[in-house]
């Protein structure tokens, strides 16, 4: 089951299963983002392609008004799957 | 495992479940588990959303064979099919030039260590095959 929520401070927090099921329920909340945010993926167990793609799209947006996402508390699967897709050098990950 | 899942996303929930079901009996563990899960996924949902003409179940098959896990998924009835520079992705592009689609058979070509496509008469058919070693299967020894 996947969750995506907005806190309070504003980041985004992720759970569950990001899968190309839950991509367009990502894309809905990552859109109401307008400037830099943290992400939080302490619960998140697995993503694929569609949710790095729904990460990707909101870089590129933010990225061009000089913002950006802030990637933090990856497993290390998913750590090894962004580091495989390049995106270490596209999001600041901690 | 073997069987056949209807042609839609919502089956992802179905494919995974069983996928738990065949790693558990297999001892896999769960980097294993993550990279077949993903492989299903990735070459799943790109016969879902391109092979749009083809039947309405696709059959996939998840067997390990010794030190070696073979997944194949096998789609009927599709049109045509180009596996030209599938999964061609430089992802030390910057981030303006990157595409936000293509990833996903890149990562299935990271995870695993063979990808093939075959497509005869209208039936394609990928394999894809991980080796495995001591760290992607549990000690149940203890």
């Amino acid at each position: 089951m996947f969750k995506i929520q907005r806190a309070e401070n504003g980041d985004v927090v992720l759970s569950g299963r990001l899968d190309a099921s839950q991509a367009d329920a990502a894309t809905a909340v990552f859109s109401t983002v307008t400037e830099s945010c943290t992400v939080d993926f302490t619960d998140l167990e697995y993503i694929s392609s569609m949710g790095l793609g729904v990460l990707l799209a909101t870089q590129k947006r933010l990225n061009e008004k000089g913002h950006g996402l802030r990637l933090v508390n990856l497993s290390p699967h998913l750590s090894d799957l962004f580091r495989l897709a390049g995106f270490n050098l596209l999001f600041d990950i901690e | 495992m073997k069987r056949e899942f209807e042609r839609t996303i919502e089956a992802l929930d179905e494919i995974f479940r069983s996928v738990d079901e065949f790693t558990a009996e297999e001892a896999i563990d769960d980097d294993g588990a993550f990279a077949v899960k993903l492989a299903i996924e990735e070459l799943f949902t790109n016969m879902v959303r391109h092979n749009t003409g083809g039947r309405d179940h696709i059959a996939i098959r998840l067997e390990r064979e010794g030190d070696r896990l073979v997944l194949n998924l096998t789609d009927f009835d599709v049109e045509s099919f180009d596996a030209s520079d599938i999964g061609a992705v430089d992802v030390r592009r910057p981030l303006s030039e990157r595409e936000v689609g293509g990833l996903g058979v890149h990562l299935v070509r990271k995870l695993f260590d063979e990808l093939s496509y075959q497509y005869i008469d209208g039936t394609l058919c990928v394999t894809a095959v991980k080796h495995i070693g001591r760290k992607d299967v549990q000690d149940t020894t203890g």
